[in-house]
């Protein structure tokens, strides 16, 4: 019963990891940059709903929307004044200035925040668990499970049926020709940017919930995210989840039979990943 | 519709469009001719903002637009089909046609039903509405790229040698589908090589040649210029 209780803790750990890579897959499908700051805009998202929850005394669930719609709106913000005008045939500007941007974010938290382990605290919902005979399952990983797998069918419902979402598939395919057709591309970005931040926050905020965070904490996870939608395969919204979750298998099994190699089997599945089949799990092979 | 004055662009020390004046009236279709290299491209990348000109004006509707980027020449009613159609891989025929409507027409969700519906219908893609641009064979794309031009409701559309690929009958069928376009209140520029489906479907037509303009007036004259005659032999050997 140990193995079914080590699948189930390795798909539920596996859904939060899904979500860190979630926002960042988006953002590579459409702009086809990587986002440096995604890791800060997670642990951001987080804080701001840890400053709500714990000085401003709001309810958490209040705290929670807030901070998602404030990092909406700051993703948006950041790529209209300042992504946008490095954006172009080079990534390498926009890479720069997303990694100016992580160190600025961090910088700010650590000067609003201090350096100490902050987390939110959910109440007896953190220890609750459900008893299925042999093995049990907690209620908090469950529901951060149902919520990233609800948020991965939500973001695909969105993207294939609303014009929102149209217009976002049509600049991911050509970018030059979306302009063509009369459509701002900038303000496309800037919605994928506006997305993919309270996508990043949602993911933050849940790993405050179920451990701990500091300023620090967003590199670890970035590096999470790359592993994950290179594991599923680059630009692909499924790819992320199905990424997301082996990771999360891979760790949880790998901790259950050495105990003290941390990520390390995580890095090597990436690895074992580039050798066997570069293009990710749902990749395709790469065209032309 | 439109009319352009003085246009100019230089690349470094290259001059590729050289004081180019023209004026098309609504309804109607001006052939632009030249030799590889004499800056008819060009032309329509300074004509959509895609490259910015040097020198010179457009003026589209008694609007100028000059100084407008791509996309709001778009919106403004610049509308351009390419040689090499091109197309979203993952939407659908009807997906393009609306974004098309939405995006460079800006009218209202159900007007642009409306109007993909109409395309659809006109332009022959109706049974292909749900097939996304991806797999389309390339008459189909062809059709698409006139569709989606048209969705933006232009005032002004730039056909970039699209006969490009296609079969001699074909070509007439695309004659054909150029002069049914002309309507008053559109006005059409058609850069192309074979001179005559220019002939057949063009009341005048531009020769350019080192980004000058050598003669522009109806097909007939054009097309018996010993000048015209000499650049086209030259770039029939050429080729």
């Amino acid at each position: 019963m140990i193995v079914v209780d080590v699948i189930l803790n390795g798909l539920m750990l596996g859904g939060l990891y899904a979500l860190f890579g979630l926002g960042l897959s988006l953002i590579f499908g459409v702009m086809k940059i990587a986002n440096i700051a995604h890791g800060e805009f997670a642990i951001g998202g987080a804080f701001l709903a840890i400053a709500a929850a714990i000085f401003l005394g709001a309810p958490l669930w209040l705290a929670v929307i807030g901070a998602l719609i404030l990092s909406f709106v700051i993703g948006f913000g950041l790529q209209l004044v300042l992504v946008n005008r490095v954006m172009g045939d080079d990534p390498v500007p926009a890479l720069l200035m997303t990694f100016g941007l992580s160190i600025i974010i961090q910088n700010l938290l650590v000067e609003l925040f201090g350096a100490d382990n902050r987390s939110l605290d959910i109440g007896p919902l953190a220890t609750a668990g459900i008893d299925l005979g042999p093995v049990s399952i907690g209620v908090f990983p469950l529901i951060l499970f149902v919520v990233a797998i609800a948020l991965f069918a939500a973001l695909h419902w969105m993207l294939h049926h609303t014009k929102a979402g149209r217009n976002i598939r049509a600049t991911s395919d050509d970018p030059d020709m979306v302009g063509m057709m009369g459509m701002e591309r900038a303000h496309i970005f800037a919605i994928v940017m506006g997305v993919s931040a309270a996508l990043a926050a949602l993911a933050g905020i849940m790993l405050a919930m179920r451990g701990s965070i500091t300023p620090f904490s967003g590199a670890e996870r970035l590096l999470i995210a790359f592993e994950v939608i290179v594991i599923g395969g680059l630009g692909s919204i499924w790819g992320s989840l199905l990424g997301g979750l082996a990771l999360g298998l891979v760790h949880v099994i790998a901790l259950r039979l050495d105990p003290s190699s941390g990520p390390l089997y995580g890095h090597l599945l990436l690895l074992a990943i580039l050798l066997l089949r570069p293009e990710g799990l749902a990749g395709r092979k790469a065209q032309r | 519709m439109l009319e352009v004055t003085g246009l100019s662009k230089s690349f470094g020390a290259l001059t590729v469009v050289d004081d180019v004046s023209v004026t098309v009236k609504g309804g109607e279709a001006l052939g632009v001719m030249g030799p590889n290299g004499a800056g008819k491209s060009t032309f329509f990348d300074l004509l959509t903002g895609v490259t910015p000109s040097d020198a010179g004006r457009v003026m589209l509707d008694g609007e100028d637009i000059s100084a407008l980027s791509v996309e709001a020449r778009v919106v403004a009613g610049i509308a351009r089909a390419f040689q090499i159609p091109k197309q979203f891989a993952s939407l659908t025929v009807r997906e393009h046609l609306h974004l098309a409507a939405t995006a460079g027409a800006r009218v209202s969700a159900s007007e642009a039903r409306r109007l993909t519906e109409e395309l659809l219908d006109r332009t022959g893609l109706s049974a292909l509405a749900d097939t996304p641009g991806g797999k389309l064979r390339l008459l189909d794309r062809k059709r698409l790229e006139f569709a989606k031009a048209l969705a933006t409701q232009p005032k002004l559309v730039l056909l970039d040698e699209i006969s490009g690929g296609l079969t001699e009958s074909e070509v007439h069928a695309l004659v054909d589908i150029v002069r049914a376009l002309k309507t008053p209140d559109l006005a059409i520029i058609w850069i192309e090589h074979i001179a005559h489906a220019l002939s057949e479907s063009c009341d005048r037509i531009m020769m350019l040649n080192l980004g000058q303009k050598v003669i522009e007036d109806t097909p007939s004259v054009v097309t018996a210029d010993p000048q015209v005659r000499a650049l086209y032999l030259g770039e029939a050997t050429d080729a």
